[in-house]
């Protein structure tokens, strides 16, 4: 039976962060991975956004970084039945250092980074399947892996082991998350000429944009992406399993509608498929945060279901680097005083509710509610494009004013009282 | 379509075990079948002649989908071994 101080299942950002910060401490860590390399099994297409811990992790991290553009532009289009209406956003100063956030590869950055939690003293073991949690009465006492006859002892685990979190469940913490937690996405990645990337979505250098479409799901709760790697294009669709599940529409399908949308289809006219992934977000917000520790384990990133969007903000990686760093700060202190009780280590809950990781998604926590209105997706998108469509439209017959242009088209599309009612809750979750 | 292409588009080590094991009794009873359609490579398919769940695990990409969405209690879902199932180069 081999003995470590610490041992992290699964080495994505957030596991990986963990053991990094504590090999840095001088803790004796296990880092284990079932992919064959770390990254092998993600398919992460999105943003990273600037997540100011990386900093005190590695001097110059940005600089080391293998990442492919950093996001100066952000779109949303509302996509109705005969017309679209974009809003673009373009930041200056998300144009300088420190940039605001990256679009990068996880199957090179995860093994990048990993390599630097290596580089600390970390031992890295990949293509090894954490098949349980060791359990000593209340206490969680290390892991049991695929390998070498199985069980490795340890003060603390963390668990990292990602949305479906087998081992947050093994240990009691959560159940398995239920269709209206969680949202299937799926993603194609185009290939593409770095000059024709810059052309089409109107950036130079390393700029990258990215596009959200919303109203192209069929009236499935749920929306589309585009975003800009250096040669390629991340382009898919991220809906909750709950409303697919009702729909009754298979996600390839609805996939291949959204890649023949004709604003989609101009950005990947001539692009060459390279790759098709899927897999699960949480989506349930801050009330699906399970309990995030218990006797000698503690839960990070999409395991402790730290992700959330309000809408315009879709945000995962950066929570999940921030959680592995204030796990490891948690931890440090256990050793130090020789405690890896729930009671010392609930400390790693108050430093997350401290910092903008649950602070973030306690502000957002009804903008869960927002995200599962069904009108969000069909009838609302709609009503925009009647209201613009109206306002353009010249057919030699007199305008009206704005406000009764969208009253009447508001009127049209859905009862006065609940359009009320959906715009309170709205205001009320984002506002 | 896109998942008729599934393994020129995707690279896989395939362990000679399924991961993921259907209990077809259990899925008898299920109305929706939602496993059939909502699984992102259709891994899932109604086999009417049969009458039952015919399950191809190679294309699986791991997501959950299926456990999720199954409310009859017909999947014992696990990962695949270490090292093995879908690998993305560069996704």
């Amino acid at each position: 039976m081999k003995r470590y101080d610490v041992a992290v299942a699964g080495a994505g950002p957030a596991g990986t962060t963990a053991a990094l910060r504590l090999a840095q401490k001088g803790l004796n860590v296990l880092l284990v991975e079932r992919g064959e390399a770390p990254g092998a099994k993600n398919m992460f297409g999105g943003m990273l956004p600037n997540c100011p811990v990386v900093d005190e992790l590695l001097p110059d991290f940005w600089e080391q970084a293998p990442w492919e553009r950093h996001v100066v532009k952000r779109v949303l289009t509302i996509i109705a039945e005969s017309s679209a209406t974009s809003i673009a956003f373009e930041g200056k100063t998300f144009d300088k250092p420190p940039y605001n956030g990256y679009t990068l590869f996880r199957p090179i950055f995860d093994k990048w980074y990993a390599g630097k939690a290596r580089e600390a003293g970390a031992t890295l073991l990949t293509g090894c399947l954490v098949e349980n949690l060791l359990q000593e009465g209340n206490w969680v006492s290390g892991i049991r892996i695929g390998r070498d006859n199985g069980e490795v002892k340890a003060h603390v685990t963390v668990a990292s082991d990602g949305v479906l979190s087998l081992l947050a469940q093994k240990a009691g913490l959560c159940n398995a998350p239920k269709p209206s937690d969680v949202a299937l996405g799926v993603k194609a990645l185009f290939r593409l000429k770095e000059e024709d990337i810059n052309e089409r979505f109107n950036l130079v250098r390393r700029q990258g944009a990215s596009q959200e479409f919303l109203g192209c799901t069929e009236g499935i709760r749920g929306g589309g992406f585009i975003y800009t790697q250096t040669e390629t294009l991340s382009v898919g669709l991220v809906v909750h399993l709950d409303s697919l599940k009702r729909s009754g529409i298979a996600p390839y399908d609805l996939f291949a509608r959204f890649l023949s949308l004709d604003e989609v289809k101009q950005m990947v006219r001539g692009a060459r498929l390279v790759e098709y992934s899927a897999h699960l977000l949480p989506e349930g917000g801050y009330r699906m945060v399970p309990r995030l520790f218990t006797n000698g384990l503690l839960l990070t990133g999409d395991a402790a279901a730290l992700c959330y969007t309000n809408g315009l903000n879709q945000e995962g990686m950066n929570l999940a680097i921030t959680s592995g760093f204030l796990a490891a700060e948690t931890i440090a202190d256990a050793f130090q005083k020789g405690d890896f009780s729930s009671k010392q280590l609930s400390l790693y809950e108050a430093r997350l509710k401290e910092s903008f990781v649950l602070r973030d998604m306690k502000t957002f926590e009804r903008a869960v509610g927002l995200m599962h209105n069904d009108r969000l997706f069909s009838v609302y998108p709609n009503l925009v494009g009647t209201i613009m469509e109206e306002m353009f439209r010249s057919d030699g017959k007199p305008r009206r004013r704005i406000g009764r242009v969208g009253w009447s088209a508001l009127k049209e599309a859905v009862p006065i009282r609940q359009a009320i009612s959906d715009a309170l809750a709205g205001g009320k979750s984002l506002i | 379509m896109i998942i008729d292409e599934i393994f020129e588009l995707v690279s896989y080590n395939v362990h000679e075990e399924a991961h993921i094991r259907v209990n077809r009794d259990a899925c008898q009873k299920c109305a929706h079948r939602a496993c059939t359609f909502a699984c992102p490579v259709s891994c899932y398919e109604w086999n009417e002649e049969r009458g039952r769940i015919d399950f191809a695990y190679e294309p699986c990409l791991e997501c959950g989908t299926c456990l999720i969405v199954c409310d009859a209690g017909a999947l014992e879902w696990n990962y695949p071994k270490g090292g093995f199932g879908v690998r993305y180069r560069l996704t």
